[in-house]
């Protein structure tokens, strides 16, 4: 079904990230074995629904996460962003205000911080990793002085059920991680507004050249990854029904983490949803089935980190006479 | 930087950038003077340069390894320093006199930002990946063998580096910064390797044509960047006589916004010591200012983040070829 339109036949037949999803599929059941041998309460339902509520919103980040890096951007003020909702969320509540206001208020919230992100990056044009670690900073300043560094606790789980309710017998986080990857994957695939992330991930300069509104995309995409932190940050007041002072700390390197095990390339127009919710799986899973099998949890960050560099060089072996990679 | 004319006095950007930096550390004492009746004491002094060392060698490394562009970076200065305090608690818990493992710690080091120098020049991974891999891998790694508890016990005389003083000054900062600072600043303004350096930053293609060892001359600041950083680590052991497994943490992205603000853009190519020094100081100022004053460090945060973001901005700007990549 390639029309007219389409620019990137290419990737439609020969997807170059489709040797990456297999090779984590294959991991993920290796390493789900290896678990399930150890510990028998490793493959109970139980356990793998827990792990994938607890994973959700590293999920829902993700998903924005690897269009920015599609983009050729980054963004590691999402933690900021996931903790500044969140707390808005918080005191929100607190205030006594219903759900369906809060909702708003906290998607609204993200997508403001996030736009903020876009913005710096296009048009003061400052390189996307010290715009947002510079908006890191400012972020995290806003939640101190929001917070106090006290937690906010008691507070209501009305939204909860799309945690950890149940509809039939899948569960609802299940259905939220898909429809954000649905969302994902539409605005990707499906709209013009996808084939500028590529255009703009492959080569910014001519991206501009041939009239593609660079700057907008750009602003619209952080905004974007901006509301995933929100709705993120409004899922995780629901799960726990608190705010911590230590919120949102290690999400922005897990998502670069998984969007880039799952073969989104870091200097952008390559990459693949798919590749990032299996990257995500991956990261958890090792994450709980240390945890049960009596590892320490501290072990995980050396895992990732190892792990990426193990891809990362696998990479850049197989990429070695590809202009395009160096 | 605030110049009229826009050909003629900003010939010197970099000179225009310390002027502006020197401005900028005079404002900040003289708001933090009228914020503390403490901050106008002479003790203040060795105070603020107690802090300034551990940060200043983290800076300085990164200041160079940005400044050989690529675009370089080095995320993993941080867990290097956690990593090889660890190291160095280790051998002295087995018996091994402090200052020799010390030594041992300083060629770890080296070898740490080694391997970071090859995984980026030789299978050129985006440095941006590459050293966060890293930093998960060693900070993790720091963390996981000592299970987080810090490894105490070093003798007192090991705390001559870290809390005695000389002249009233700090001696981390007269034998160890100072001399550091100084023949960094001469290697890059007086000595072939710091015009290659500056030379690598602005042209690696031009650079590579006329002879230079572009990935050799990497590699090599790589490792100085993990050389700098175990320095930074026997300081800050010295001075808590403690290895503690998280010494580094968040450190990397201070080092990075010291580095950015001083002047040396994010690409590579402009740059210097002296601007790093004074970012230092600044950055220290506002840190020690405001918790004399007895305000939130969350102020601290949100002020570096927006300077950073400001001082970049305002910087591209200026040069617009440069600014176009990425």
């Amino acid at each position: 079904m390639a029309s007219v339109g389409d620019t990137r036949p290419a990737l439609r037949f020969v997807s170059p990230t489709a040797s990456r999803e297999l090779a984590l599929m294959a991991a993920i059941i290796v390493v789900s074995i290896i678990f399930a041998s150890v510990s028998p309460y490793f493959l109970t339902v139980n356990n793998l629904v827990q792990t994938m509520r607890a994973g959700l919103e590293l999920a829902i980040v993700s998903a924005g996460m690897t269009l920015v890096i599609i983009m050729g951007g980054i963004d590691v003020s999402v933690g900021g962003i996931v903790a500044v909702s969140a707390i808005v969320i918080g005191k929100a509540y607190q205030a006594g205000l219903p759900a369906y206001l809060v909702t708003p208020i906290g998607l609204l919230v993200g997508t403001a911080l996030g736009s903020f992100n876009g913005l710096v990056t296009a048009k003061l044009k400052v390189p996307p990793i010290i715009a947002t670690l510079g908006s890191m900073y400012i972020f995290s300043a806003i939640m101190f002085l929001v917070i106090g560094g006290a937690w906010i606790s008691g507070l209501p789980g009305t939204l909860s059920p799309l945690v950890n309710g149940w509809l039939g017998f899948i569960p609802a986080s299940a259905l939220v991680i898909a429809a954000v990857y649905l969302l994902a994957w539409l605005l990707l695939r499906k709209l013009p507004f996808g084939n500028h992330i590529y255009a703009i991930g492959c080569d910014e300069q001519s991206a501009r050249l041939v009239g593609i509104n660079v700057d907008r995309t750009k602003v619209m995409n952080y905004a974007l990854l901006g509301f995933l932190a929100g709705l993120a940050a409004l899922l995780y007041v629901a799960r726990l029904r608190n705010v911590e002072i230590n919120i949102g700390t290690t999400i922005a390197l897990e998502a670069i983490a998984a969007t880039i095990l799952g073969g989104t390339n870091i200097r952008g127009g390559v990459g693949s949803l798919l590749g990032t919710l299996l990257g995500v799986t991956f990261i958890r899973i090792m994450q709980n089935g240390l945890v049960l099998t009596g590892v320490s949890s501290l072990w995980e960050t050396v895992i990732i980190g190892s792990l990426l560099i193990i891809v990362l060089t696998a990479d850049a072996l197989r990429n070695r006479n590809n202009p395009r990679a160096t | 930087m605030t110049s009229k004319s826009t050909g003629l006095s900003v010939t010197d950007p970099l000179r225009a950038r310390l002027f502006m930096l020197l401005a900028l550390w005079v404002v900040a004492i003289i708001v933090m003077a009228l914020l503390s009746p403490y901050f106008w004491r002479a003790s203040t002094i060795p105070y603020l340069l107690q802090y300034v060392p551990i940060l200043g060698l983290l800076g300085l490394g990164q200041t160079l390894v940005i400044l050989a562009g690529g675009p370089g970076i080095d995320l993993s200065v941080g867990s290097i320093l956690s990593l090889v305090g660890v190291a160095v608690g280790a051998l002295f818990s087995i018996g091994v006199d402090i200052w020799i493992a010390s030594a041992i710690g300083i060629v770890l080091g080296a070898a740490l930002g080694c391997l970071n120098g090859f995984l980026v020049n030789v299978l050129r991974i985006p440095s941006l990946m590459a050293t966060l891999a890293t930093m998960f891998a060693f900070g993790g790694f720091a963390l996981a063998v000592t299970a987080g508890r810090p490894i105490g016990g070093f003798p007192a005389s090991f705390s001559w580096l870290g809390q005695g003083h000389t002249f009233g000054l700090p001696n981390a900062f007269v034998f160890v910064l100072l001399p550091v600072a100084l023949i960094l600043h001469v290697m890059l303004t007086r000595t072939t390797v710091g015009r290659h350096i500056v030379a690598c930053g602005n042209d690696d293609r031009a650079a590579h044509l006329s002879g230079l060892n572009v990935i050799r001359l990497r590699i090599g600041l790589y490792t100085l960047s993990g050389v700098l950083a175990a320095l930074g680590s026997i300081i800050s052991m010295s001075w808590f006589l403690a290895a503690r497994p998280d010494a580094g943490r968040g450190m990397e992205l201070l080092a990075v916004t010291i580095a950015v603000l001083g002047g040396t853009h994010i690409f590579g190519g402009t740059g210097g010591v002296p601007g790093t020094i004074v970012a230092i100081l600044i950055v220290t100022t506002l840190q020690i200012g405001l918790q004399l004053a007895n305000i939130s460090a969350a102020w601290q945060l949100g002020l570096i983040g927006m300077l950073l973001i400001v001082s970049v901005s305002r910087l591209s700007t200026l040069r617009f070829g440069q600014g176009a990549k990425s």
